[in-house]
């Protein structure tokens, strides 16, 4: 059964549209296109990716070409679309799945939701929150303290994000948010100290897929996509720490 | 003391990987990555080490891990490397320049957001030392012999 190049077009870029989507890597993503691609018999793959869009290239072979472009405006961050990507890519270039069985699994990856809903991953930041606590040697109210803080964090993310938020905005309320409920459980409590509950509240803000990241594009040589990303680590750094700043200011004012 | 901050990491770093959505069996490899950096950077604190030092080791133990785990159950390294590498993330250290700067004590601040930013530079250092190492190796094995092996 002949692929036309359209249909290799399709699906190549739809595996690379939900890989950057959910926070894979520049390298991952391009490699990926190329390997579905020659598995679906292109002769010569093209591809530019960086973190906000896409462009392919696919060759068949007699020499016709045919060129598309994604642009990726919402990331979020989701490690189980990617993996399961990475093997439906695996299984299509090991010949275990035909086309058409691979497009409506890949249009089913991006369709689903996966993973946890808010209570879970509410519980998850947390335990980040109360473990981090429970590392700088704080006591049993300070790591309560810590964990409600984290706690509240992530829910604050999830109806910024809910509301479709500005970027870098839901980090900032976060740092602010944790300061407060540190500061004001310092006043409230005389046995607590505000400063574990911070360290524990602003640990689920921790930029760790964008660090990552950045530094696997850069081993990778993808310096623009690199550069872009430790740039989005770094804002996002300052984002939480400003929240804190003005979270303690008030503390200090009174 | 010391088996309840394991116990802390270990939980800690699954609970990353259901932040970032991990594939459900694999959280227990995620809190084992984070367990082990740890047990290297609590080890070199207590044998004298810097702090920086013992980061830096600790993000390499992380790096090896994770690149052999990804090739053994063929999952992408990201997904062991950012839970295991969180715990070791100074942010005692980036809360405490926070509070002095706030506080207006800039001199100290300075010192402290100096001391925060080398961890974090050893961090992102060791992680991509042992990933470069690890693919140079790899790719001399490719170079040595005939058989193909397809990058993780």
């Amino acid at each position: 059964m002949a692929i036309s190049l359209e249909q290799i077009v399709k699906i190549a870029g739809l595996a690379g549209e939900i890989m950057l989507k959910n926070g894979a890597e520049t390298y991952r993503v391009e490699e990926t296109m190329m390997h579905m691609a020659k598995a679906c018999g292109a002769a010569k793959v093209e591809s530019f990716v960086i973190p906000t869009g896409l462009f392919l290239t696919v060759y068949d072979s007699s020499g016709n070409l045919l060129t598309s472009m994604w642009r990726v405006r919402a990331r979020t961050i989701n490690l189980d679309r990617i993996a399961k990507v990475n093997e439906l890519s695996r299984r299509l270039v090991a010949q275990r799945i035909d086309y058409q069985g691979a497009y409506s699994i890949l249009e089913h990856i991006g369709r689903e939701r996966t993973g946890f809903s808010l209570f879970p991953s509410m519980l998850a930041a947390g335990v980040v929150g109360g473990t981090t606590a429970i590392i700088q040697n704080a006591n049993s109210a300070e790591v309560l303290g810590a964990f409600g803080a984290a706690l509240t964090v992530r829910f604050i993310a999830h109806i910024v994000s809910r509301r479709h938020g500005v970027q870098f905005t839901f980090e900032f309320l976060g740092g602010m948010a944790a300061a407060l409920i540190g500061s004001g459980l310092d006043n409230a409590l005389p046995y607590l100290n505000r400063d574990a509950v911070i360290i524990g509240g602003i640990m689920p803000l921790v930029p760790g897929v964008a660090i990552t990241n950045a530094i696997r594009d850069v081993i990778a040589g993808d310096l623009l996509s690199g550069l872009s990303r430790g740039m989005e680590a770094a804002l996002t750094a300052t984002a939480v720490a400003m929240g804190v700043v003005i979270g303690l200011a008030v503390h200090f004012v009174r | 003391m010391l088996g309840l901050k394991i116990a802390a990491v270990f939980f800690m770093s699954a609970a990353i990987g259901v932040l970032y959505r991990v594939p459900r069996r694999l959280l227990f490899y995620d809190g084992m990555v984070g367990v082990l950096s740890w047990l290297v950077v609590y080890t070199t604190l207590q044998s004298g080490g810097n702090i920086i030092l013992a980061d830096f080791l600790g993000s390499i133990a992380i790096g090896i891990i994770a690149e052999l785990l990804a090739r053994l159950l063929r999952k992408p390294a990201t997904i062991f490397i950012i839970p295991g590498f969180i715990p070791l993330v100074p942010g005692g250290e980036a809360y405490t320049t926070i509070r002095f700067l706030v506080e207006g004590r800039y001199a100290e601040g300075v010192a402290m957001g100096m001391k925060t930013l080398m961890i974090g530079g050893a961090i992102a250092f060791g992680i991509f030392v042992s990933s470069t190492v690890y693919r140079l190796v790899i790719n001399y094995n490719v170079e040595n012999s005939t058989e193909h092996v397809r990058k993780n």
